[in-house]
């Protein structure tokens, strides 16, 4: 009976863990399944059906007394020992699964049984045995049909006896057990699906992909994950700064600096004020200067400006740590590039991209593969004969020279027209024509939308693999931007020095103006209540900071703008002109001359960054910007992703952006570092306007650390602070962060190092080994090859052993 | 005074304006040699474009000589005017189809001044025959006289002055043609589609003929590709080369072999 009870326990126990089964009984149903197969081979099916039966249970017999002899105790530590290799959640299934059966157990053992013993056993055995095959199926060297033919008849037997092995109480509780297990498996998974459901935007991306390669789809991918930063940087200005002011703040109108003054009263609804970002739209929560320097503000006492500085200084600490995890991240997962030697292996192997699903793209696909074979074969010739070096050369020197001009004219027509606005805005702006007006904006759009065009036409000569053009492309484009971006910035810079310049006369004019209004109310009447100014009426600073925060809106407005319209214009328009003209045109419009366009990763990749660099640079002065980039972001993801769909055809050059991901990254980081330059450099040196803005009445924007350090935290804190603060701690401690930093740095090095060496040295070697053999007659350099195979051979096992220490 | 844009945004757009004059600078030049210079060149001398170049391969090449010809003709359209000749590069693609296929009866729409027949009738093997269809007399007279200048008799090239449509209806019964071996096409682009479904319906095709159409991207027989591809009657590909006489302009000669109704 016991030994019965044991019996019965392990079937349920295997019947229970199906899955995990598997590992245990490997190698016996390995025998199992050999001799199975040698015995299907040669008979029919209807009849090996049975006696397999027979085999099987006579051979699970015989495993099954070995099995009895071990006891109980080592059959459940072997079992947990090899859950333990599976995964979590298997794990926990597999424990539930086994409490229940416990159960089941303890019911069982009490109940009478109607069905004999041993046809019990040798049932459950070869339901097992079933079960088993079913799992061992994939594995197996049959044909399909076989394959599936056995599945559905396993599987039927498996559902008519598996039902039969309980009774009552416990056959209920057995049944429902295994359909909930199956239930669990199907939710998991479903809930897999809904995952990668639940990813944005997934589906859209892989479509894209399918039909464009990978290098178009890494842009939206990267699009993706601006979005995903650009989210969380809207919550921090959006939840800490702009709510709070909102809705804890004084309401517009209480005081000067959040209303609008008289003059523009007017105009302030009109939409074209309102679209430059002036009237009501300047004087609210969107602009620095609306905000109030109260130091707490509602029965929350909120500390507004600390939270406005914090946040400030949060979002770019955010930025920062974000960008360099990604490249941390993306830099395990490159390996080691390699692309000049094996060249013809390398084309020959790994040249497809399997992510292709488009027929259209694989034939371009399958043609640039044929033209690169033959471009290598030619290049192989033409390196072999090696005269036309200086040429090529010469052509790069000359395209280089070509881009630094047009960089050079672009240089200076920005300058040119800032300078020309600086002329304009002295005159007064209501004197001049809107095109002159919205002058600098325009030349910048228009240059950042053309002079790409110009660099691509101009690299053509250069003569680049697709993929190094690329990143030349980006560099030069990145140089233009970033050239724009700081003639902007300088002219910005005059801007301000010219409205300090003003606040200092506004302000003395105020205090003017102060004392006159006190000294008419005392002279005429003392006993009269003091006059009450509408706030509207009050003079004003002009607000530096606010116009600085209107200056980048507008500037994000006009680029999302362009890009949309060239979008609209050279995508769309062009690919309906072509589709349709070309029913009654006198060429191939498709196939000749304007066609369709392709789509343009490096621009799209760049034009990406600097919006976020001005993001970076504007977001302290103005809080909306974060929620404006995130909205254009989304706009852009659906309509890049109907546009590129809709008007674009795939990239005649296909070719695949494995490792392009952290050079974007590399160029974001650069234009974070650039972009907070000119953001601190503005928060630490300017002091702040006198009458508006959270910092309004401090010598500088950081003195609310200060402040708030003096007045919200125990004395004993403010104390060790400014000797945390000491120069003397400060030094060392930075000190000490350089070494550590030199430390990694060394240390990753040296974990790199054996990597490479398993790279490179067996390649060398072999190369070597090819170049002794190919000059064997000759012995002049010999000895020196060899030493330094035998040297290369050394630092391998150096670096053998190093890693093994490691 | 109506309202002037500003200078530098005028400026602004001159990258684009060198872009696409860069870009499409072939397509300039072609302009400028296919038609102001053949304006320019009318007028002055009074001759058509094929008389002159006739009368430049009458002075240049050696009389009985189909090379020395087609090499007159090659340097005449490269150096001195464009005329839309098969060219020498795609002229290679077809002598090495027509040397693979050797065919003995061959149907040319399109004949201009000859420069392909000469090219075809060059490259067929003996006793063969060459039909050329030209719609232009005056065109379709120069051509005779450079066919008979490279040495190619009546019986070799014969020389149907008519419209390529009223022609091939017409093959079986004026001409006695039973089946087309060859057909090559290098007439108005908008006509390939018909002829070709022409050609379809005319019963001249069997298994195995092949034909060779140029200029099928630039400037291009969409309509045609379109058929091709549609009508599974063929086992077809597109020689991918340059527009001839000119580097950057790509275009290409579609090969068709008739494969019938499976």
């Amino acid at each position: 009976k016991k030994k019965r009870g044991n019996g019965r326990r392990k079937g349920a126990s295997k019947e229970a863990g199906e899955g995990e089964e598997e590992m245990q009984v490997r190698p016996e149903k390995r025998e199992r399944g050999k001799r199975r197969r040698a015995k299907n081979d040669q008979e029919a099916k209807g009849r090996e059906r049975d006696e397999e039966e027979q085999t099987k249970i006579k051979s699970a017999k015989t495993t099954k007394t070995r099995k009895k002899e071990k006891s109980r105790k080592t059959e459940e530590e072997e079992g947990e020992g090899e859950s333990e290799e599976r995964n979590t959640k298997r794990k926990k299934k597999h424990g539930s699964a086994k409490k229940e059966e416990k159960e089941e157990d303890g019911g069982k053992q009490v109940r009478p049984e109607s069905l004999s013993p041993e046809e019990l056993e040798k049932l459950k055995e070869a339901v097992d045995e079933r079960k088993k095959l079913i799992q061992g199926l994939r594995g197996k060297p049959w044909p399909m049909k076989k394959k599936l033919v056995t599945l559905r008849e396993s599987q039927e037997f498996v559902e008519k006896y598996e039902g039969a092995l309980g009774k009552g109480k416990g056959r209920k509780l057995y049944a429902y057990k295994v359909m909930m297990t199956k239930k669990w498996m199907k939710f998991q998974r479903d809930f897999e699906n809904f995952k990668t459901a639940c990813i944005p935007w997934e589906m859209k991306i892989k479509e894209i992909e399918s039909h464009f390669g990978s290098s178009v789809a890494s842009y939206f991918i990267f699009l993706r994950w601006m979005y995903g930063i650009n989210m969380i940087l809207f919550g921090l200005t959006f939840g800490l700064v702009m709510v709070p002011e909102a809705l804890m703040g004084r309401p517009y109108g209480s005081i000067p600096r959040k209303t609008v003054p008289r003059a523009e009263e007017a105009s302030a609804m009109d939409f074209a004020v309102l679209w430059d970002w002036g009237g009501y739209a300047q004087y609210s929560v969107l602009f620095y200067g609306y905000y109030n320097s109260q130091r707490a503000i509602g029965w929350l006492k909120f500390r507004m400006p600390l939270s406005y500085f914090l946040v400030g200084v949060g979002t770019v600490a955010y930025s920062y740590m974000v960008v360099i995890r990604t490249m941390a991240r993306n830099a395990n997962e490159s390996g080691v590039g390699d692309d000049n030697s094996f060249n013809f292996s390398w084309k020959m192997f790994t040249s497809w991209d399997y992510l292709i699903g488009n027929p259209e793209t694989a034939d371009n696909k399958f043609a640039s593969i044929t033209t690169s074979f033959k471009e290598a074969i030619l290049e192989e010739q033409e390196s072999r004969k090696d005269d036309n070096i200086h040429l090529t050369r010469f052509l790069r020197v000359l395209a280089n020279f070509l881009v630094l001009c047009c960089l050079a004219g672009s240089g200076y027509l920005i300058y040119f027209v800032v300078r020309r606005s600086q002329k304009f805005a002295l005159d007064g702006l209501e004197n001049h024509t809107w095109w002159e007006r919205n002058e600098v904006n325009m030349v910048m759009s228009l240059l950042g939308m053309f002079c790409p065009m110009l660099f691509d036409v101009i690299s053509t000569l250069e003569n680049y693999h697709p993929r190094v053009a690329l990143q030349w492309q980006l560099g030069r484009i990145f140089a233009l931007f970033l050239g724009n971006l700081y003639t902007f910035i300088i002219a910005l810079m005059d801007e301000i020095n010219l409205k300090r310049e003003e606040e200092k006369i506004i302000k003395f004019n105020i205090t003017m103006w102060e004392a006159s209004l006190y000294n008419s109310t005392v002279s005429e009447n003392s006993t009269a209540p003091p006059v009450t100014i509408h706030p509207a009426d009050v003079p004003r600073g002009p607000c530096w900071e606010t116009m600085v925060g209107q200056e980048f809106v507008r500037l994000i407005i006009s680029d999302t703008m362009t890009t949309y319209i060239t979008l609209l214009i050279g995508d769309f328009l062009r690919a309906v002109l072509v589709r349709f003209l070309n029913y009654c045109w006198c060429w191939d419009l498709e196939a000749g001359f304007p066609s369709y366009s392709e789509f343009d990763v490096s621009g799209n990749v760049l034009g990406l960054i600097f919006n976020q660099g001005m993001i970076w640079m504007g977001a302290f002065y103005a809080p909306c910007l974060p929620a404006l980039n995130v909205l254009r972001l989304h706009v852009s993801m659906y309509l890049q992703c109907w546009a590129v769909m809709c008007c674009n055809v795939p990239q005649e050059r296909v070719f695949k952006a494995s490792g392009s991901n952290n050079f974007y990254m590399a160029m974001l980081l650069v234009i974070l570092f650039l972009s907070t330059l000119p953001a601190i450099y503005t928060i630490v040196t300017i002091p702040p306007s006198f009458d508006c803005g959270p910092f309004s009445g401090k010598k500088r924007m950081f003195d609310v650390i200060h402040e708030t350090l003096e007045s919200d935290f125990p004395a004993w804190f403010s104390k060790v602070f400014s000797y945390a603060s000491n120069p003397g701690l400060v030094l060392p401690f930075i000190l000490l962060m350089v070494l550590a930093i030199y430390y990694f740095t060394l240390a990753w090095i040296h974990s790199q190092k054996p990597l490479c060496f398993l790279f490179v040295c067996p390649k060398r070697g072999k190369q070597e080994e090819e170049q002794t053999s190919s000059t064997e007659g000759t012995n002049g350099s010999r000895g020196g090859q060899k030493s330094s195979l035998t040297g290369c051979r050394a630092t391998k096992q150096q670096c053998f052993i190093t890693g093994g220490r490691e | 005074i109506p309202e002037m844009v500003s200078p530098a945004i005028a400026l602004a757009f001159l990258p684009l304006l060198l872009t696409l004059i860069i870009r499409y600078r072939y397509y300039f030049v072609l302009f400028y040699r296919a038609i102001l210079v053949r304006i320019w060149k009318d007028c002055v001398t009074g001759l058509t474009r094929e008389e002159r170049a006739y009368q430049y391969i009458l002075t240049h090449a050696t009389p009985g000589d189909p090379d020395s010809i087609l090499d007159a003709f090659d340097v005449w359209c490269s150096k001195v005017e464009f005329i839309s000749n098969i060219g020498p590069k795609k002229g290679k693609i077809l002598d090495r189809l027509l040397m693979e296929q050797s065919p003995l009866t061959v149907l040319e729409l399109g004949t201009h001044c000859g420069y392909s027949t000469v090219r075809i009738a060059r490259a067929l093997p003996l006793g063969a025959r060459l039909y050329s269809v030209e719609m232009d007399q005056r065109n379709a007279a120069i051509a005779e006289k450079i066919i008979r200048l490279a040495g190619f008799d009546d019986d070799m090239v014969e020389l149907i002055v008519n419209p390529s449509d009223e022609v091939i209806p017409r093959l079986r019964s004026d001409y006695g043609l039973e089946r087309l071996d060859f057909v090559f096409m290098d007439h108005w682009k908008k006509s390939y589609c018909p002829d070709l479904q022409m050609l379809e319906g005319s019963g001249l095709l069997g298994k195995g003929s092949m034909i060779v159409a140029d200029n099928v991207l630039f400037p291009g027989a969409p309509k045609f590709l379109r058929h091709i591809r549609k009508s599974g009657l063929y086992e077809w590909k597109i020689h991918r080369a340059t527009l001839e006489y000119s580097k950057g302009i790509r275009d290409g000669m579609a090969e068709l072999v008739y494969q019938g109704i499976k």
